[in-house]
């Protein structure tokens, strides 16, 4: 149907006869349009250049450029792979057994991978050697992502390619084969290593090695040779021990390699009543000490005297010592128990003398002690640090051409680091092989790029029996060849180190799988170790003399020691370990001068907290000969000796250093003839220190429920309820247990179903080491935070050690004194006296802390909006998404745990740490989100892990076993103390640790049904 | 009129006022020009406004990591200043509900203020609990709202929760019943008003009040209403802030005295704030004739009482952890006062306990210098009494491992001071628009209670006529005729 409508174009057609009605009936436009003259046009139009199809050409080009132009999305680069690897699938991580042997710290590893990276340091558990992982080691794995590294070779500042590296190097090292070329290195204790400098000697005869460790263990190396020929380290396995005395070995911490924790806490579990007994004399506080049932903070001279006293009493005697009638009845007792173990019993030292050393040797021969090992001896410590005098003197003299540096520093860790350094200038060809420009590479001419452990090959004999391998788990991130395949070149071997050790491994080890042994990181092998000398004896008369005459010291006398967190200062580019704090001072971001409160007092230095709480500190200036270390912090350290002072080595490095990590003071110069015990001068000096402590009150308050503690003889005679009783409420005047549902305010969780995880916390197998905090950290993406928010007690840390004093000699006496408090006055003053530690004769204990995941969770409750919950398999859960960030949940929580997100931490240059370039944060879990600001967090019992235990064996349809669930902290401790399961499984370890009698949880008397237990820990305090 | 009161009592409207007297001093600010010292007070009062606005912006756009807060005390200035100013604003509601409902006829010419003050205050209290989020764009997750989330739920456990509501109640019921009260004033304003512009602002604010007998019934009977709605607030949103404490696991905070002892707090800071405002006003805008030495005495005499309450509160606190035999309790109580936060133990003590005692002596009390000088007193240790619960109950709680301490960053003192600010800027702007009065109120019991119609009885006798008939002039327009009607 056609439409009548008439539709109106304008007012004009109102008018008859417009003409402008008239003309659009026409044409389409009112005006005319000048399309006829412009395509009439016919010569302009050939004139021109642009044809039309020219012209749609420029209009589809421009429309198309200004419309991407306009919308510039982020440009990712993400490759495919065009070839998928074989067993790289994303999402799904892959392990890779390797080994860290840096020189100071020897571990067999289990690498993390994901994508291709590796992100996690775990224990290697099927290893039988050195599998102990410590912090250091678990921090190792953010090294490899460190923007400091070395990205390509150098010639004297200048990057440069390899091959005009060699062709330099090697004309250089030809020309020198009049002078001696020295090859300074770090303790390999690899077999191909080895052997391969032997060929690169073969091939350049002027060729002379020198092996430096930064932290000598020479004494007792040469003691060891001189009693069994074979430059070793005695061997330890303290799991048998039942008494070991120490006197100044730090064998928790780096003593000669360290790693002797596992075995010393399986003798440490009460055990059919049993349990071993711990003396230790020492000077500092150190993490064995701490460890110890009896603590006698004892000067280093005062050591010395008292080893002798004990090899008089156990040998035979050599010289009086004329000890102090209270030391002398330690030391006695101590021997009483020594010989009444004989067998299981050890002596340790870690005195810096031959000697003392030997004496230690023969006292335990006599003891035939079961725990010394002298057959499978540890190779990790190979130095002869007496030799870099020769090499100084020599380059001093003009008779070295050249000197080639692998592994260590020389030039920021030798004691008379400026004398080297005055020698290198006297050295035509210096060549650095090094992963950063550090105070040695930058001083030589030659810098040969070295790859991280996790990127190279190799092997390692950690002890005479115990082997490695060590396998790339990664492309080499930059442009650098490992120190061995840089010999192989210079040698003239065209094949691969790789190749190498295949090679050689398979020549050496007949009968071993080489891809069973790469699988597990680890073999045994009978291989001889070849004798490097005849035995010799030591004159122990007169050396026992010679101990004793050095004990007339004036001033204080120096204890060195190394942290747990950053060793001899290798990783001190690693924020984890700086963030770390110190077990015992709980202090991070720092090396100090410890000292005891009456010589604090003495020389007028306090520690004072400010406004916030934070800790600050006096200086002082260490003077030794002419050596002298100015601005030396001073932390007032409870069980410090008397007269005696230690300061941490491996600080103060400047170079190759982020700035916010150069930190610290560098104790080196103090390490003269390579002995930790010294006798300094110390001057207080102008000056407030800011410490960045994470724990500024350092006793428990004698509060039973925090760490429970009681001795072997109550503990083995006494009922439960008088060392580990459950606290009770009244209901209608009838005393019930708090766990006891009468008196529960909630319903119960139905926890019949599915798994039900707990952790278990065996306060007597921790020694506080540390492991656990920086496995956590690696594996939760926890970022680091820095000095100035430590100092306001933002530590991000998830787990934290504690770490209390006792303020009577014993923590158990702090019970007692609480609980005689009565009356108003006498609370005040207890209280007061509680709150100081006691100086010299003070009790250490360290509780682990995270998470306590309650049933009955006081944080849930509170937070408006729901985001922390509770989860079926105990885990208390919290989801960052929701989180709008009140912080009550931090306020309400009873074991200040919660963290917030009080800045933003990651790409933030404010917090210029790993998570703030993009090479750091390869390190970050993608298992874990990175939290935003603003957000609450906290230990969320690692559920990335055990979901994927639940998924995988959910996938093969299998039970999941025992000792399959773990958290990252569960993983990383092999001393046994943090063991982690599911409590429904009945047969569960975890589950017996819930049924034992030493069970207890955290502030038990809130009611908040912890799903973390604790042990009560055991003192054997029996003195004979 | 409806009520008698006997001359002995003492009057409540001093200085002979008639009732065009009452118009003219209550509008006198809202139509004369500010002096010098108003902006003076003002521009000081924006200043620490824009100031404490710039502290808001840095902490939103950097983090809470600006303030002074750590990993232990996870509160401090900010809920510190929450409560400070929530319990502030109970005064308001407490004069015009809790007094109305009691007949108490002297509230009538403090109670505009007094709720004025309360309204400001709460939005001063409000803005802590957002600012305070680690992430406060997203603030509105708190409220009960169908979402994009699921079934995703606020947590009607939290205390958190009850606070974001009986905030929310408090302020809309105040506001409403304050708003309720200003609509004749405002009319009256309007009926004044000889500009246009301000007519029509007026108009609209007195939503179009007539002033005919069935406006004033209505608003009796709302007023009422809205009194009978108010008067459980008071108690409420006090005792629901203190449930944030009260419910929670931390010693020195898990106290079941709480509820009552904040509600006497809050009504002992809130009656100190009133003193402080209202000394002054009465002064700046003339009005002491209204605000008599009598009302100022009247408001100590709750201050000493509320404060006695407060006191007994602090004696149980200290009793219960005693007898408790919980070593936690009486560590935390005994650190309050022994421990390195002891200055603001005392502080609170003295301002808050001591301090009112001195209203027992009437000279004290009558006193309009000492009486102001208390009142700040009060209001200093009032705001100390929340940081000593909510800081020193937090710095040294169940794990030694964790203690510490706190310290406020300039970040922290900005908002504080800015929100003082803010309340002022609010306060000056009220008190130059605002009928600051009630003066429809007042002009009710001037017959009764003041001065001149007192005097005028005592000399005639009881039935004295006390005014002439008005004279029915034929009247130009109807606005003046119903104008003058309405204020007679």
């Amino acid at each position: 149907m056609s439409s009548e409508k008439k539709y109106w174009k304008s007012a004009e057609q109102l008018e008859e006869n417009s003409p402008l009605v008239e003309a659009l009936e026409q044409n389409e436009f009112a005006d005319h349009i000048p399309a006829d003259e412009f395509l009439g046009d016919k010569e302009k139009l050939e004139g021109s250049q642009t044809s039309r199809r020219d012209f749609l050409k420029y209009v589809g080009f421009s429309t198309a450029a200004a419309s991407l132009a306009a919308c510039e999305g982020p440009v990712v680069k993400s490759i495919p792979y065009v070839v998928q690897p074989e067993r790289i699938i994303p999402g799904v991580a892959d392990f890779y057994a390797t080994t860290i042997a840096d020189g100071f710290d020897f571990a067999s590893v289990l690498v993390k991978t994901r994508e291709g990276r590796p992100i996690k340091i775990d224990n290697n558990t099927v290893s039988n050697g050195l599998s102990a992982g410590k912090a250091r080691v678990h921090a190792s794995v953010l090294d490899l992502y460190d923007i400091q590294r070395l990205q390509n070779p150098q010639i004297e500042n200048r990057d440069v390619t390899w091959t005009e590296f060699f062709s330099s190097l090697e004309t250089d090292l030809k020309s020198n084969a009049e002078k001696k070329t020295y090859l300074l290195t770090q303790t390999f204790a690899s077999p191909s290593t080895d052997k391969l400098i032997k060929e690169f000697q073969e091939q350049y005869p002027n060729v002379v090695r020198v092996v430096y460790d930064t932290v000598s263990d020479e004494a007792a190396l040469d003691a060891f040779e001189a009693k069994y020929g074979y430059r070793a380290l005695p061997n330890y396995d303290f799991s048998k021990s039942e008494m070991i005395v120490s006197v100044g070995a730090d064998f928790l911490g780096d003593w000669q390699g360290g790693a002797f924790d596992s075995g010393y806490s399986k003798s440490r579990v009460p055990k059919d009543g049993k349990m071993s007994r711990h003396v230790q004399f020492e000077a500092n506080m150190s993490l064995t000490g701490a460890n110890a049932d009896k603590r006698v903070p004892v000067k280093p001279s005062l050591q010395k005297k008292i080893v002798v006293e004990i090899y008089n009493q156990i040998v035979g005697k050599v010289a009086s010592t004329n000890l102090s009638d209270a030391l002398q009845n330690h030391v006695n007792n101590a021997i009483t128990q020594l010989k009444s173990k004989s067998s299981k019993s050890i002596f340790v030292t870690g005195l810096q003398s031959l000697e003392a050393q030997a004496m230690a040797l023969e006292i335990n021969e006599t003891l035939s002690s079961e725990v010394l090992n002298i057959e499978n001896p540890r190779l990790i410590r190979q130095g002869q640090n007496s030799k870099i005098k020769t090499l100084i003197s020599e380059a001093k003299a003009g008779n070295v051409g050249a000197l080639m540096i692998a592994g260590v520093n020389p030039a920021y860790s030798l004691p008379n680091a400026d004398e080297f350094i005055a020698a290198l200038g006297n050295i035509n060809t210096t060549v650095g092989f090094s992963m950063k420009k550090d105070e040695t590479a930058s001083r030589c001419k030659y810098i040969a790029a070295t790859p991280h452990y996790l990127e190279s090959w190799g092997d390692v004999r950690f002890t005479k029996k115990d082997f490695s391998l060590i396998q790339p788990t990664i492309q080499p991130l930059f442009n650098t060849k490992q120190f061995e395949d840089c010999l192989l070149k210079l040698t003239g071997n065209s094949s691969k180190y790789y190749e190498y050790v295949k090679t050689n491994f398979k020549s050496t080890f007949d009968g071993i799988s080489w891809n069973q042994s790469l699988h597990d990181g680890s073999f045994s092998s009978n291989v001889e170790l070849p004798k490097t000398t005849e035995t010799s004896t030591v004159d122990f008369s007169s050396g026992a003399r010679k101990l004793i005459s050095e004990s007339n010291a004036e001033g204080f006398e120096l204890t060195l020691y190394t942290k747990t967190s950053l060793g001899d200062g290798r990783q001190a580019n690693n924020p984890w370990l700086q963030e770390m704090p110190d077990p015992i001072t709980r202090t991070s971001w720092d090396n100090y001068v410890t000292m005891s409160k009456a010589d604090a007092e003495a020389l007028g230095l306090t520690n004072t907290n400010v406004a916030n709480g934070a800790l600050n500190g006096n200086y002082v200036t260490v003077s030794l000969g002419d050596k002298k270390i100015s601005k030396l912090p001073v932390i007032i350290q409870p069980g410090q000796a008397p007269g005696s002072i230690g300061i941490a080595l491996g600080y103060g490095k400047t170079e190759s250093i982020q700035e916010e990590m150069q930190v610290g003071v560098n104790a080196f110069p103090l390490y003269q003839d390579f002995d930790v015990n010294q006798n300094v001068t110390v001057d207080a000096v102008d000056g407030i220190h800011e410490f960045a402590c994470v724990q500024l009150h350092h006793t428990m308050m004698g509060r039973r429920d925090i760490v429970k503690e009681t001795t072997l003889e109550i503990f083995n005679t006494k009922d439960r309820h008088h060392w580990n009783a459950v606290p009770e409420v009244s209901l209608n005047h009838q005393e019930v247990k708090v766990t006891s549902p009468d008196v529960d305010l909630w319903e119960e969780f139905d926890r019949s179903i599915g798994h039900h995880f707990n952790l278990s916390i065996d306060l007597n197998a921790c020694t506080g080491c540390g492991a656990c905090v920086i496995a956590c950290h690696s594996e939760n993406n926890v970022p680091v935070v820095g000095k100035s928010e430590i100092r306001k007690s933002r530590d991000m840390h998830w787990l934290r050690i504690d770490r209390y004093y006792s303020s009577e000699e014993t923590i158990v006496e702090d019970y007692d004194k609480k609980n005689n408090i009565s009356g108003l006055f006498s609370a005040i003053n207890t209280y007061g006296e509680l709150e100081v530690a006691s100086e010299e004769d003070v009790q250490v204990i360290f509780q682990p802390v995270m998470c306590q995941h309650c049933n009955h969770a006081p944080c849930e409750t509170v937070c408006p909006v729901a985001a922390s919950a509770h989860g079926r398999q105990g885990q208390n859960h919290m989801t960052y998404n929701r989180c709008v960030g009140t912080r009550y949940c931090a306020n309400n929580c009873p074991y200040k745990v919660r963290r917030f997100n009080w800045f933003l931490y990651n790409q933030n240059d404010e917090f210029d740490y790993h998570m703030n370039n993009d090479l750091g944060r390869m390190v970050l879990n993608p298992d874990v989100t990175v939290r935003s600001r603003g957000v609450m967090e906290k230990c969320s019992m690692c559920i990335q892990k055990t979901q994927k235990t639940i998924l995988d064996a959910k996938r093969d349809g299998r039970v999941i076993e025992d000792g399959e669930f773990h958290t990252a902290c569960s993983a990383a401790c092999d001393n046994g103390a943090m063991l982690f399961g599911d409590i429904n499984d009945k047969e569960s370890v975890v589950y017996k640790k819930a049924q034992d009698d030493r069970m207890y949880h955290l502030l038990e008397y809130l009611g908040t049904k912890p799903n973390v237990m604790y042990h009560t820990k055991v003192r054997n305090t029996t003195e004979a | 009129m409806s009520h008698y009161e006997s001359p002995i009592r003492k009057p409540l409207v001093t200085g002979d006022k008639s009732y065009h007297d009452v118009t003219l001093d209550v509008v006198r600010p809202v139509e004369g020009k500010a002096n010098k010292s108003w902006w003076v007070v003002f521009s000081i009062a924006l200043i620490a406004f824009l100031w404490g606005l710039g502290c808001i912006v840095y902490t939103v756009s950097e983090g809470i990591g600006t303030w002074g807060l750590n990993k232990t005390i996870g509160w401090a200035w900010d809920i510190t200043n929450f409560v400070w100013w929530v319990g502030i604003g109970h005064a308001g509601t407490l004069i015009s509900a809790v007094l109305l409902l009691f007949r108490q006829k002297w509230r009538m010419a403090i109670n505009r203020s007094a709720e004025a003050m309360t309204i400001f205050s709460v939005i001063q209290a409000g803005l802590f609990p957002i600012i305070h989020m680690g992430r406060p764009w997203l603030a509105y997750w708190v409220l009960p709202i169908p979402n994009q989330f699921g079934s995703l739920w606020v947590n009607f456990n939290s205390p958190l929760l009850w606070d974001v509501f009986a905030i929310s109640t408090y302020l809309s019921v105040s506001l409403v019943f304050w708003w309720t009260g200003l609509l004749p004033d405002f009319a009256m304003i309007r009926d004044r008003a000889v500009k246009p512009f301000q007519k029509h602002i007026y108009g609209i604010l007195s939503f179009g009040w007539s002033g005919r007998a069935k406006d004033w019934q209505r608003f009796e009977e709302v007023s009422l209403v809205l009194a009978g709605l108010a008067t459980p607030l008071v108690l409420s949103v006090h005792t629901i802030v203190s449930f944030d404490f009260a419910t929670s696991v931390i010693p020195g905070w898990h106290t079941t005295i709480f509820p009552p002892y904040f509600v006497a707090g809050a009504v002992f800071s809130g009656f100190a704030m009133v003193n402080t405002l209202l000394i002054i006003m009465r002064k700046v805008s003339n009005l002491e004739n209204y605000i008599t030495i009598q009302h100022i005495e009247l408001m100590n005499i709750v201050i000493m009482i509320t404060g006695s309450i407060v006191g007994v509160a602090y004696i149980t606190e200290l009793f219960m952890a005693w007898y408790s035999g919980v070593e936690y309790e009486q560590y935390a109580f005994l650190n309050r006062a022994t421990g390195p936060y002891w200055w603001a133990y005392l502080l609170m003590m003295t301002c808050n306990v001591v301090s009112p005692q001195f209203m027992w002596f009437p000279k004290l009390r009558r006193s309009i210098m000492f009486s102001f000088f208390i009142s700040i007193v009060v209001n200093i240790g009032m705001w100390f009494e929340r940081f000593v619960i909510i800081v020193t109950s937090l710095h040294r709680d169940y794990m030694p491992s964790a203690w510490t301490m706190f310290s406020p960053t300039f970040v922290d003192i900005g908002i504080f001071v800015g929100t003082i600010g803010f309340f002022f800027v609010l306060f000056l702007l009220y008190a130059r628009t605002f009928p600051v009065i009630a003066q429809a109120e007042v002009k009710s019991i001037l017959k009764t209670s003041g001065e001149k119609y007192k005097k005028i009885r005592a000399e005639k006798g009881e039935h004295a006529k006390l005014y002439d008939e008005p004279v029915q002039e034929p009247l130009p327009n109807f606005t003046e005729q119903f104008n003058s009607k309405s204020n007679s």
